[in-house]
């Protein structure tokens, strides 16, 4: 009795019923536009459709059937995110850090690390990949842009959260700045830049889909794109809005994996609860 | 004493004066060309601050029209998404148990790309209205109001939960009632943080804005504007469209922290 109480009890059983009834919520409603529309699967389509287009042997295009389409295209767009985004944290703690160094290069960078925030980069894609002149590397810039901002500023955060005690302790242990930094401030700072990461991680991919939807080639915008002016079936379309979604959700939750791994005060906190 | 003044306000002025420095460094940079050459590109498709700035004065008209249907866009798909995160906080703060839960879901909703959400919904919205226009916006401000819904529920939820010590205590030897304890306690302390959830919000609904423009029917936007006419390499008009979006981008977190200011003084 206690184990069933506790398993309903458990955050995780909680998600899993919300997710059973935007299932139960999404497949009722499917059943209602399969009554009413002419092509059902371009509006709402049972999940099992979906499903099934996943997992069939059919091939759309001649050669690829829509699983090995969209991992293929899926390869190609998220390395490019993943590389923007290695970009743009290494860059965003790099900045932090010369701002936590540098009263002079503070003050010049933080006006404008907040303007970045304001300024819809996404909106501005087209125009970075008119300038980049390669589909390529606009994914990355972009998405190394984007990633930049919140790693900064999460950092920067960091560095001002160290606690006076801990730089007065230092003071007298006579540690130089390359030691205050070592064993005080960058630890310090990890868990602050983590959130910087997972706030990044899907703006990451986002930003590498919305730019392959602005030129076609390979990539997973661009098969969006093309399944919605009906070059294909539309289920390719719904296989990727699912992949995209649970890739965003996944990249989001592997942070918190990653700092877990990373971190011994997380080992400890979760330990300790 | 006066040392110290005297530092500090220099301090003060370097933190104006540095920053000026430095844009306008870039802005020259970008008018004689260096800028160009850095990054390897022509005054074409990299116009010059000046001739983008002619193009937004000749075309006021035109780019303001464009401004109002995606400032209404962005703002009634805030204030829709802020209204519901806030009525989730509500019930999750009200039901602890499967409400923590909901708030999960909610904010995996927000790891969903907008580029995958936003032709989903505008497919959703296709029997709203007879006429492009009306159906096509009410698509933008329901992807608007998706996006904008995660961090007011999450911070709200916060607001409505994470109470001073005691203070709840203290409610509950006034022999106050839930709905007391709600308006008297929850809800003024949940205030600094729909702010919290704000400024992370107001950019985010003019970006997802401006991206679910690339995806409606009905052609109208500051952000379909930069597309469009970066599809006929009219470079110069998507660069005065930039401009504008930055300036919109700018203005409504302006006008969000002078609002902050004037309720939290009141609070004081």
């Amino acid at each position: 009795m206690k184990v069933i109480k506790k398993i309903i009890g458990s955050k995780l059983f909680i998600t899993l019923v919300w997710i059973a009834v935007i299932i139960v919520i999404w497949e009722v409603l499917a059943f209602r536009v399969a009554e009413v529309k002419r092509t059902p699967e371009n509006v709402l389509p049972h999940l099992t459709g979906v499903v099934d287009s996943l997992t069939s042997s059919k091939t759309i295009n001649g050669s690829q059937t829509a699983l090995e389409m969209v991992l293929e295209n899926a390869g190609a767009t998220l390395s490019r995110a993943a590389l923007g985004y290695v970009i743009g944290i290494a860059s965003g703690f790099v900045l932090a850090l010369l701002m936590s160094l540098s009263g002079i290069i503070e003050k010049i960078a933080f006006p404008y690390l907040m303007l970045i925030q304001l300024i819809p980069i996404l909106g501005m894609a087209p125009i970075i990949n008119a300038i980049t002149g390669d589909i390529a590397i606009s994914r990355i810039v972009i998405a190394a842009i984007l990633t930049f901002y919140p790693v900064a500023a999460n950092t920067l955060a960091g560095f001002k959260a160290v606690r006076r005690e801990a730089h007065e302790l230092m003071y007298s242990y006579a540690a130089n700045k390359f030691q205050l930094y070592t064993k005080t401030m960058i630890p310090a700072c990890i868990p602050y830049f983590f959130t910087g990461l997972k706030i990044s991680a899907p703006m990451a991919i986002t930003a590498s889909i919305l730019v392959d939807t602005l030129q076609g080639g390979i990539g997973l915008g661009c098969l969006l794109s093309q399944s919605l002016k009906g070059a294909m079936t539309r289920y390719v379309f719904w296989d990727i809005v699912f992949f995209s979604a649970v890739i965003g959700i996944l990249s989001f939750y592997l942070m918190g994996v990653l700092e877990i791994l990373l971190c011994p005060y997380k080992r400890l906190e979760k330990k300790g609860r | 004493m006066a040392v110290k003044s005297i530092s500090k306000r220099r301090s003060a002025v370097q933190s104006v004066v540095l920053p000026l420095i430095f844009g306008a460094a870039l802005i020259t940079a970008w008018q004689t060309g260096l800028l160009h050459i850095l990054l390897n590109t022509d005054e074409y498709v990299l116009p010059y601050p000046t001739r983008i700035i002619t193009i937004i004065s000749e075309n006021t008209d035109k780019i303001m029209v464009n401004v109002w249907a995606s400032v209404q866009v962005a703002v009634l798909g805030l204030l829709l998404g802020s209204l519901l995160g806030y009525l989730i906080a509500i019930f999750a703060a009200t039901f602890p148990k499967f409400g923590s839960g909901g708030l999960t879901i909610v904010s995996a909703f927000n790891a969903i790309p907008i580029v995958a959400l936003a032709p989903v919904i505008i497919n959703w919205t296709k029997d709203v209205s007879s006429e492009a226009e009306v159906r096509s916006t009410f698509a933008k401000i329901i992807v608007v109001t998706v996006v904008s819904m995660a961090s007011m529920s999450v911070n709200a939820y916060r607001g409505l939960t994470e109470l001073p010590v005691f203070s709840d205590d203290l409610m509950k030897t006034y022999a106050a009632g839930r709905l007391t304890e709600f308006t008297k306690l929850r809800l003024p302390n949940s205030v600094p943080y729909i702010f919290t959830a704000l400024r992370v919000s107001v950019p985010g609904s003019v970006i997802s804005a401006l991206v679910s423009e690339y995806f409606a029917e009905y052609v109208i936007g500051v952000g379909r504007q930069i597309r469009e006419n970066i599809l006929i390499a009219q470079y110069s008009t998507a660069w005065a469209y930039i401009v504008t979006a930055c300036i919109v981008g700018i203005v409504m977190y302006a006008i969000l922290m002078v609002i902050e200011a004037l309720v939290m003084k009141k609070r004081k």
